[in-house]
């Protein structure tokens, strides 16, 4: 039986849907697997069999029937509080049916485990949570990227074929870049929100899925969303490039992969390529780390912030002391830069249908140093990667992450960014993508972790 | 006027004034924090948004009304 766990999410539910696997044999294969695959990759930080058998018990003759499935750490469970990865989250928290949670229960998919996450969301890399960091499988010293890092992990490790993540500032696509998965970043409010501690104050989260490709990402996605996701054939696609010295900032075998999937997208949709100006992605950047950072302060007090548990890694403990020196001032103007980058996008997207760059600008880095080299100079990967990652949060359009090559033995990914509301197309892309490449890139897998 | 700009008292000043407790590797992370974020941020205090309004509520799940 788990061989059949190496089978894609829509595969593994077509074969449970005709009868050719049993759900129950599926379900203990994978509650093994998670046993023997992530001593070393600790991208499940919790199972319970127990709840996983009932909800397989009660589970509807969904889209997803019988198919386990991981969740991060940031949604809540009716058996089971969120704790974002942190000794202490500064937010209540409490178990309770959250968004995601019905969404999968009522689609018939079984939740095996809980997936690791950077603590409290924080960064790209997944190198700090309270439980160890989850780590990459393409190379257990890499990061597996963040802040869904367990949730990355636990598809690329193949404990599961697909996962829940979320996606505050890219928090999706990291972690699927890093891991050579697809992952999508719905459309703001799309995707279900509901008990998430931010839910009706972020303006930058989202719910979304990380699969190995873009059709098990158009399942999981349309039960996640509660409606069909169709699938179609692009054609003649205006993909937007831009070619600042700020967007080429990328190592040069991510600059070589990138380029030759757009230019692979472009052939395969008979399409053309258009170079695109977004003068305000910069300040975009910062708009969106101050609004989201802003947004996150209401539970915060001097007095809470004196006695923060001394689990929280000192980095975090830092920051959330540092947050609230910034000016307000900023935070306005930061707001005026959503609404000029919006209306900037409204008006790019009527000349192309994506726009089309580097998910992050090198491949993944050590958990124990996570820094990139980049043509412009050694830099953090957090403040690398944020500048791919947060237009699509500060605006609210979609956005997925599909790998396209190979660098050092590590995945290499393209993001792709349409107009509000365009989910499906940016899944037909991906899926254009995946043609065009002979499947090359998501039919790659690592190998089982050494010990496990 | 030039801004006069000394992280060190600024940072101190800021966490006092809110009566923040800091031990020496808050600070470390503080400072390297603040110089990451306080250019930009300085830049961003600097950018004419006049002619931007706020959307009070925008709705983010669609494209912004045309102006």
């Amino acid at each position: 039986m788990s061989e059949s766990l190496d089978l894609s999410l829509r595969a593994q539910a077509a074969a449970i849907a005709a009868g050719e696997i049993d759900p129950a044999e599926l379900l203990e294969a994978a509650l093994q697997r998670i046993g023997e695959r992530n001593p070393a990759l600790n991208a499940v930080v919790e199972t319970f069999p127990e709840r996983s058998r009932e909800m397989l018990e009660a589970a509807p003759a969904g889209p997803l029937h019988g198919v386990p499935v991981v969740i991060k750490d940031e949604w809540p469970l009716p058996w089971r509080a969120q704790r974002f990865g942190a000794a202490e989250m500064l937010a209540p928290t409490a178990p309770g049916e959250s968004g995601p949670y019905r969404a999968l229960r009522d689609a018939g998919a079984v939740i095996v485990g809980v997936g690791n996450m950077h603590e409290l969301g924080a960064s790209s890399t997944g190198s700090i949570s309270v439980y160890g960091p989850a780590r990459n499988p393409w190379n257990t010293d890499r990061c597996p990227g963040g802040s869904s890092s367990g949730p990355a992990a636990a598809v690329a490790g193949r404990l599961v074929a697909g996962s829940v993540g979320a996606d505050g500032i890219g928090s999706i696509r990291y972690p699927a870049a890093y891991c050579g998965l697809t992952g999508l970043k719905p459309t703001f409010g799309r995707a279900p929100m509901e008990g998430h501690h931010m839910a009706g104050v972020s303006t930058t989260i989202v719910s979304g899925p990380l699969c190995f490709d873009s059709a098990d990402c158009r399942l999981l996605g349309s039960a996640l969303f509660g409606e069909e996701l169709e699938a179609g054939r692009p054609e003649g696609l205006r993909i937007g490039v831009i070619r600042d010295a700020a967007s080429e900032d990328v190592a040069p075998p991510v600059h070589q992969a990138c380029e030759a999937a757009i230019e692979d997208l472009r052939r395969e949709t008979g399409g053309e390529v258009r170079e695109v100006a977004l003068p305000e992605l910069a300040a975009a950047t910062l708009a969106t780390v101050l609004i989201a950072n802003s947004e996150s302060l209401g539970d915060i007090t001097p007095a809470r912030l004196n006695g923060l548990d001394p689990e929280l890694s000192p980095i975090a403990r830092g920051l959330l002391k540092y947050r609230v020196l910034l000016p307000s001032i900023a935070t306005l103007k930061a707001y005026q830069v959503r609404t000029l980058a919006r209306h900037t996008l409204a008006a790019l997207f009527d000349e192309v249908d994506l726009i089309a760059w580097p998910t992050v600008p090198a491949v993944a880095p050590p958990l124990e140093a996570p820094i990139v080299e980049l043509p412009s100079g050694t830099l953090s990967a957090d403040e690398a990667n944020v500048r791919g990652g947060a237009l699509a949060n500060l605006t609210g359009i979609p956005a997925i992450s599909v790998p396209v090559g190979s660098s050092e033995g590590l995945p290499i990914a393209l993001q792709l960014q349409a107009g509000w509301g365009r989910d499906a197309l940016l899944l037909d892309a991906a899926e254009a993508l995946e043609r065009a490449n002979e499947r090359r890139w998501v039919e790659q897998h690592p190998p089982p972790p050494a010990d496990a | 006027m030039e801004p006069s700009y000394s992280a060190d008292e600024f940072i101190a000043a800021g966490l006092a004034a809110y009566g923040i407790e800091a031990d020496e590797v808050d600070l470390a992370v503080i400072r390297a924090a603040h110089q990451l974020f306080w250019p930009p941020t300085l830049e961003l205090l600097e950018m004419d948004t006049s002619e931007i309004p706020v959307e009070p509520a925008p709705d983010l799940s669609q494209a912004p009304p045309r102006r």
